[in-house]
C-alpha cells in the first residue's frame, strides 16, 4: 500500500528508461540519470570556467600586457565568475541533490520527473548563450559578474545574450528547487519525521527555498536592466530618473542569500561525511539545523555590506555590519558541532574525509576574512580590492568546491559500483590543498596593500606575489586532470567492485541499496526498522523513543 | 489504493502551485523594490537627486561662525550671530573686524557651508569674502553678508552653519585681486 503512495508515477513516467544511448540521456526522468547529467554538466562547465581562470592568471603572471586585450580580459574575469556560480557550483548540488535525496530518504525518484529533465536540459542552452556572447560583435558583458549598470546598459548584445542565460539558469533552478522541496517535505519515508531527515535533505531544502526566493529577483533585476536597455525604461537611468544603485540593492537582495545557496548544501555534505568517518553520530543534530536556518534568514538582511562603499547613511552601515557579524554565530554552531563530532572519533582519513577536513578548516579562514570585510570602515578602504577576491574564493572553491570533491568520493562507489583508488584521491586532495592556497593566500596581501581586482595589468610591487599566485593556478587546474581521471578510471572499474557499504560508519538509507544503485530504488519505501536502525546510529532517534512505537 | 495514488499525486501539484506562485511573487516583489527603494530613500532624507522639499514659507535656523587665524593681529565678531532664513526671502548678516596692531594687515576670509548642501540653499548675494580686504592700523569695520534663500527648504535640516576663516595674505595679492 505505503508503495503506490510514495511513488505514484512509477510506471507511467518512467518510459524513458526503455530508451537506449543518446535518447536515454535526452529523455531521462530517472533521478539518478539527471543527477548524472547535472554533474557531468557542472563538471565541463567547471573546466570551461577554469581555462578562463587560467586564462586570467596567465595574463596577471607579468606587470604588462601580454595575451589580451583589456576588454577581452574584462570578459574573460565576467564569464568566470557567471559560469563558475551558475554553471558549475549550483547545477553540482542539483545534481547531488537529485541523485541523492530520493536515496537518502527512501522515495523512488524525485516528485516530478518531466519537470526534473526540463530544469536540466534548460542548462546547456543557456551556457551556449553565455559561450555565443564571446563571439558576437562587442563580445561578452565585461561589467563583472555582478553587472552592474551603466556599464551593463550599455554594453553590447552579448549583454542581452547573457540576460537571456540568466533567465535559463532562474528557471532551471526554480523548477528545481521546487522538485527539491516537494519530494523532501511529500515523499519521506515513514518514520522519518522533518527533525529526522539526514542534514544533506535539511540544507538542500532551505537552499531550494532560497532559491524560490531569490532567483525571481534576479530574474526581475536583469528584465528591467533588459528593458532599460532596449525599451526605454529607466530603472537604473540616471538620466531618465532611474537609479543605477538601485540595481545594486536588487541585485544584492538576491546575490547575498546566493552565497548561501553555494554554502548551505557543502554544510549539508560535510555533515553526512564527518560523522562517517569520525564512527560517532554528528554533534548537535538539532542546533545544525536550526543554524541552517537561522543562517538562511540572516542572509535576506544583509546585502548592504557589499555596498558600504557606495554611499549609505551611517545607521544603515551600522545595521548591516552587526547583523553580517551575527551570522558568524551559526557559522560558529556549524564548525565547532563538525569539530566536537571529530573529538574523540575514531576517524580515519579516506579522501572524502580529508577533503571534508579541509573543507571546514579553509571555509573558515574565508569566514573570518568575510568577518574583516563586514566592518564597513575596513571594507570601504578593501572594498574591490583583491583581498575580497581571496575571501570568496576561500568560501567557494576551498568551500563549496572541496565539499563537491568530498561529496564525489564519497559515494562514487555507491554512483558506479566501483571503488576509487584512495592513493590518487589522496594525492588529488594533497595537491588541490597545497595549490589553492599558493594560488589565493597571496591575494590577501594584494588585497591589502591596495591592488584592485578586475584590471589586466598593475603596479611594480605587486608582480612577486601575483607570479605566485599564477603558479598556483595553473597547478591547482593541472590536479583537476587528476580527479577527471580518477573518476572515469572508477566507472570503468576502478580498484574493483564496491560493497554496499563502503564505509564502515555510513548510516543512511544510502547505504541500503545495492552499488551500483540500481535504477529503481526504493519502490517499495523502506521498512520502517530500517529507517529507525539508521536514525538511531545517527543518534536522532533513542533506542527507547523507537521502542515506544 | 488509486484513490490515495491520486492524492498524493494532488499534493504534489498542490505544493508545486504554491512554490511557483511564491516564485512569481517574488518576481514582482523585484520589480516593487523600484518604487520601494524611492519611497524609503524619502522617508530616511537620503535621496540627493530629488530632496523632499517643503512648500515656501518654512523657517531654517542659519548659525554665522568665525575663526581668525593665530597669526593675525585682528578679532572678528558675528553681529548677528543666529538668523532665521524664511524660503525664498533674505538673510543679512554683519560682522565686526578691528586690527588691534598699529600696522594695515591684508586679508581674506573664506566661506564654508555646514552642512554642504547648505550652500546650494543659501546663495551669497553679496558678500565680504568675494574680495580681499585691508584693514588700517587700528581701524574697526563693518563688514556684510547677504544670502538668498531657495524657494523651498528641507525641513530635516533644521540648522546651517555659514563659517568664516580669516587668513593674511601678502599685499601683493590684494594688489593682484
Amino acid at each position: 500500500m505505503m508503495t503506490s503512495l510514495a511513488h505514484p508515477h512509477t510506471h507511467s513516467e518512467h518510459s524513458a528508461e526503455h530508451h537506449a544511448g543518446w535518447a536515454r540521456w535526452l529523455y531521462a526522468t530517472n533521478h539518478k540519470d539527471i543527477g548524472t547529467l547535472y554533474l557531468w554538466f557542472a563538471f565541463a562547465m567547471f573546466i570551461t570556467g577554469g581555462v578562463m581562470a587560467l586564462c586570467i592568471r596567465a595574463e596577471l603572471f607579468h606587470p604588462g600586457m601580454q595575451y589580451w586585450q583589456p576588454e577581452f580580459f574584462n570578459q574573460l574575469t565576467t564569464l568566470h565568475g557567471i559560469i563558475m556560480v551558475f554553471g558549475a557550483i549550483m547545477p553540482a548540488f542539483t545534481g547531488l541533490a537529485n541523485w541523492m535525496l530520493p536515496l537518502m530518504l527512501g522515495a523512488p525518484d524525485m516528485a516530478f520527473a518531466r519537470m526534473n529533465n526540463w530544469s536540466f536540459w534548460l542548462l546547456p542552452p543557456a551556457a551556449a548563450l553565455l559561450l555565443i556572447s564571446l563571439f558576437v560583435p562587442g563580445g561578452a558583458p565585461a561589467g563583472g559578474w555582478t553587472l552592474y549598470p551603466p556599464l551593463s546598459a550599455q554594453a553590447g548584445m552579448g549583454m542581452d545574450l547573457a540576460i537571456f542565460s540568466i533567465h535559463l539558469l532562474g528557471l532551471s533552478s526554480i523548477m528545481g528547487s521546487i522538485n527539491i522541496i516537494t519530494t523532501i517535505l511529500n515523499m519521506r519515508a515513514p518514520g522519518m519525521t522533518m527533525l529526522k531527515m539526514p542534514l544533506f535533505a535539511w540544507t538542500s531544502l532551505v537552499t531550494a527555498y532560497l532559491l524560490i526566493a531569490v532567483a525571481p529577483v534576479l530574474a526581475g533585476a536583469v528584465t528591467m536592466l533588459l528593458t532599460d536597455r532596449h525599451f526605454g525604461t529607466h530603472f537604473f537611468n540616471a538620466a531618465g530618473g532611474g537609479d543605477p544603485v538601485l540595481f545594486q540593492h536588487i541585485f544584492w537582495f538576491f546575490g547575498h542569500p546566493e552565497v548561501y545557496i553555494m554554502a548551505l548544501p557543502a554544510f549539508g555534505i560535510v555533515s553526512q561525511i564527518i560523522p562517517t568517518f569520525a564512527r560517532k553520530p554528528l554533534f548537535g543534530y538539532v542546533s545544525m539545523v536550526y543554524a541552517t536556518c537561522s543562517i538562511a534568514i540572516l542572509s535576506f538582511m544583509v546585502w548592504g555590506h557589499h555596498m558600504f562603499a557606495v554611499g549609505m547613511p551611517a545607521t544603515a552601515q551600522l545595521f548591516f555590519m552587526f547583523l553580517t557579524m551575527l551570522i558568524a554565530v551559526p557559522t560558529g554552531v556549524k564548525v565547532f558541532n563538525w569539530i566536537a563530532t571529530m573529538w574523540q572519533g575514531s576517524m580515519t582519513f579516506e579522501t572524502p574525509m580529508l577533503f571534508a577536513i579541509g573543507f571546514v578548516c579553509l571555509f573558515t579562514v574565508g569566514g573570518f576574512s568575510g568577518l574583516v570585510l563586514s566592518i564597513a570602515p575596513i571594507d570601504t578602504q578593501m572594498q574591490d580590492t583583491y583581498y575580497v577576491v581571496a575571501h570568496f574564493h576561500y568560501v567557494l572553491v576551498a568551500g563549496a568546491l572541496f565539499s563537491l570533491f568530498a561529496a564525489v568520493y564519497y559515494w562514487l562507489p555507491k554512483w558506479t559500483g566501483f571503488m576509487y583508488h584512495e592513493g590518487r584521491g589522496k594525492l588529488h586532495f594533497w595537491w588541490s590543498i597545497v595549490w589553492f592556497n599558493v594560488t589565493f593566500f597571496p591575494m590577501h596581501f594584494l588585497g591589502l596593500a591596495g591592488m584592485p581586482r578586475r584590471i589586466p595589468d598593475y603596479a611594480l610591487q605587486f608582480t612577486d606575489f601575483n607570479a605566485v599566485a599564477s603558479v598556483g593556478a595553473f597547478c591547482f587546474g593541472l590536479g583537476q586532470l587528476l580527479f577527471f581521471y580518477n573518476v572515469i578510471h572508477t566507472i570503468r572499474g576502478g580498484v574493483g567492485p564496491a560493497p554496499d557499504k563502503p564505509w564502515e560508519g555510513g548510516n543512511t538509507l544510502e547505504w541500503e541499496v545495492a552499488s551500483p544503485a540500481p535504477h529503481h530504488t526504493w519502490e517499495s519505501p523502506p521498512d520502517i526498522e530500517l529507517v529507525r536502525r539508521g536514525l538511531i546510529a545517527q543518534a536522532v532517534e533513542h533506542e527507547e523513543e523507537g521502542d515506544a512505537r | 489504493m488509486e484513490s490515495r495514488v491520486i492524492s498524493m499525486q494532488q499534493k504534489n501539484q498542490r505544493l508545486a502551485l504554491k512554490l511557483a506562485l511564491a516564485a512569481l511573487l517574488m518576481f514582482g516583489f523585484g520589480y516593487a523594490l523600484s518604487p520601494f527603494y524611492a519611497a524609503f530613500c524619502q522617508f530616511l532624507g537620503i535621496d540627493r537627486a530629488n530632496a523632499s522639499l517643503t512648500s515656501a514659507g518654512a523657517a531654517l535656523r542659519v548659525e554665522f561662525d568665525v575663526n581668525v587665524a593665530p597669526e593675525i593681529p585682528v578679532t572678528m565678531q558675528a553681529l548677528d550671530g543666529v538668523q532665521v532664513a524664511h524660503a525664498g526671502g533674505q538673510v543679512r548678516a554683519r560682522f565686526l573686524l578691528r586690527n588691534e596692531s598699529d600696522q594695515t594687515v591684508y586679508l581674506r576670509a573664506l566661506p564654508s557651508f555646514a552642512p554642504v548642501r547648505a550652500a546650494g540653499l543659501l546663495q551669497k548675494l553679496e558678500c565680504f569674502c568675494f574680495n580681499a580686504m585691508s584693514l588700517a592700523g587700528n581701524e574697526q569695520r563693518e563688514v556684510t553678508v547677504v544670502l538668498m534663500v531657495a524657494n523651498q527648504l528641507p525641513p530635516e535640516m533644521g540648522a546651517a552653519t555659514l563659517s568664516y576663516s580669516l587668513q593674511k595674505i601678502d599685499p601683493g595679492q590684494l594688489r593682484a585681486m
